[in-house]
């Protein structure tokens, strides 16, 4: 068996861990609510774009603002919203290992936002094209991004939602085709009245440049937007993994407890056998 | 019984589009923000600013715009007092005596 002291230094080690990982606890949940009030907020300048956007392109496919003759790269751009750095549980691996079963290097080049997530991806032997740090300003300048997204046929941008605080989850869409799928639901059935066209509004400089102008601001927004949610479900995730170690922490320290005092009366069970042991020797040789 | 003075449908659909009015002036609502701050939100006389064809105004009663701003300062003439924001890119929308200013789009 080990010495009280021993365990009592182990002890005392597990407490400070206890204290920490609570910190940390209390700090991601003060960063939940900032978040998600901004996400919150953000959300409601996102759908007024949205909504002018959705009665603008009713009949125009989406093709990321390139020009006509713009030649793009025939390979689909995997595009991956990771963390900044650990402590975000077991979110940034769970986003990999769905690009590792979707990914094809004759297909796929990648480019990742956030240091974890590159760190994870050469560890599962995949070399990213493009790399980012995640921002952590409220405005993110998306334009480098956009400039790449532009490049490619297609896009996919992998991502973690936010659900609840107990839940996140990881997803995949094609960019183009959410973009899109916002200008196809705007049908004239729908929109009706509210239809801006060249008949109900007056377009500076034209019609064509406002609507080439939102869509690039529809992408930018659409990123931004997903930029916004990994970032809440980060947040979510490392207090839930920090609410875990916590427990965890407080169960160890309980049980090293346990055993420091089992140890100490050991102890003391030990020097007094070894007393009595003496007493009685003492008393056999004074006889 | 005495006579009294009823609108007829159509001046009471006159009143109903006409719009707001603030010490006699005629006012129409004005928001301009970005994702996370709204820079005004309220009822102006007027607002000014900038596209690619040139400097332009918008007074109440406007017809149906939607245009892309250029960088320029946005005025803005309000009862509350006159304001004027700097833009770098923005996006704008006047429908129905409503004017959005988008910003960072």
């Amino acid at each position: 068996m080990r010495r009280p002291l021993q365990i009592k230094a182990e002890e005392d080690s597990v407490r400070s861990v206890v204290s920490l990982t609570s910190a940390l606890e209390t700090l991601s949940s003060m960063q939940i609510a900032k978040t998600k009030n901004k996400v919150l907020i953000s959300n409601q300048f996102f759908d007024e774009v949205w909504n002018i956007y959705k009665q603008i392109r009713v009949d125009v496919m989406f093709n990321f603002g390139r020009k006509i003759d713009e030649k793009p790269i025939e390979k689909e751009l995997l595009i991956l919203i990771t963390a900044k750095a650990g402590l975000s549980g077991d979110i940034d691996n769970r986003l990999i290992k769905k690009v590792v079963d979707h990914y094809d290097e004759t297909k796929n080049d990648v480019l990742v936002i956030g240091h974890h997530g590159a760190l994870k991806l050469k560890q599962a032997h995949i070399d990213h094209t493009y790399y980012f740090d995640l921002p952590e300003h409220d405005y993110i300048n998306v334009d480098p991004l956009m400039d790449i997204t532009r490049k490619y046929a297609k896009s996919r941008i992998f991502y973690q939602h936010y659900i609840s605080l107990s839940q996140q989850d990881i997803k995949d869409v094609d960019l183009s085709e959410v973009v899109s799928s916002k200008g196809r639901t705007a049908d004239l059935s729908t929109v009706g009245k509210d239809l801006v066209t060249e008949k109900t509004y007056i377009f500076e400089p034209s019609s064509y440049q406002v609507a080439a102008y939102l869509e690039n601001s529809i992408l930018r927004l659409t990123i931004s937007q997903f930029i916004y949610d990994s970032r809440l479900a980060q947040v979510a995730s490392r207090f839930k993994a920090m609410s875990a170690a916590k427990e965890r922490s407080i169960a160890n320290a309980a049980e090293l407890r346990l055993e420091f005092n089992r140890a100490k009366r050991n102890l003391v069970d030990t020097r007094l056998k070894e007393s009595l042991a003496g007493l009685k020797k003492i008393r056999a040789g004074g006889a | 019984m005495a006579d009294v003075d009823t609108p007829q449908a159509d001046e009471l659909a006159k009143e109903e589009s006409a719009p707001a009015r603030r010490s006699g002036k005629p006012t129409m609502q004005v928001k301009v923000y970005a994702p996370f701050k709204v820079y005004f939100e309220g009822e102006a006389s007027s607002v000014s600013a900038v596209n690619a064809t040139g400097p332009f105004d918008v007074l109440p009663r406007h017809h149906n715009f939607l245009c892309m701003l250029v960088p320029c300062n946005l005025a803005i003439v309000s009862p509350a007092g006159n304001k004027t924001i700097k833009i770098s890119r923005a996006l704008m929308h006047v429908k129905a005596d409503s004017v959005v200013v988008f910003m960072d789009v």
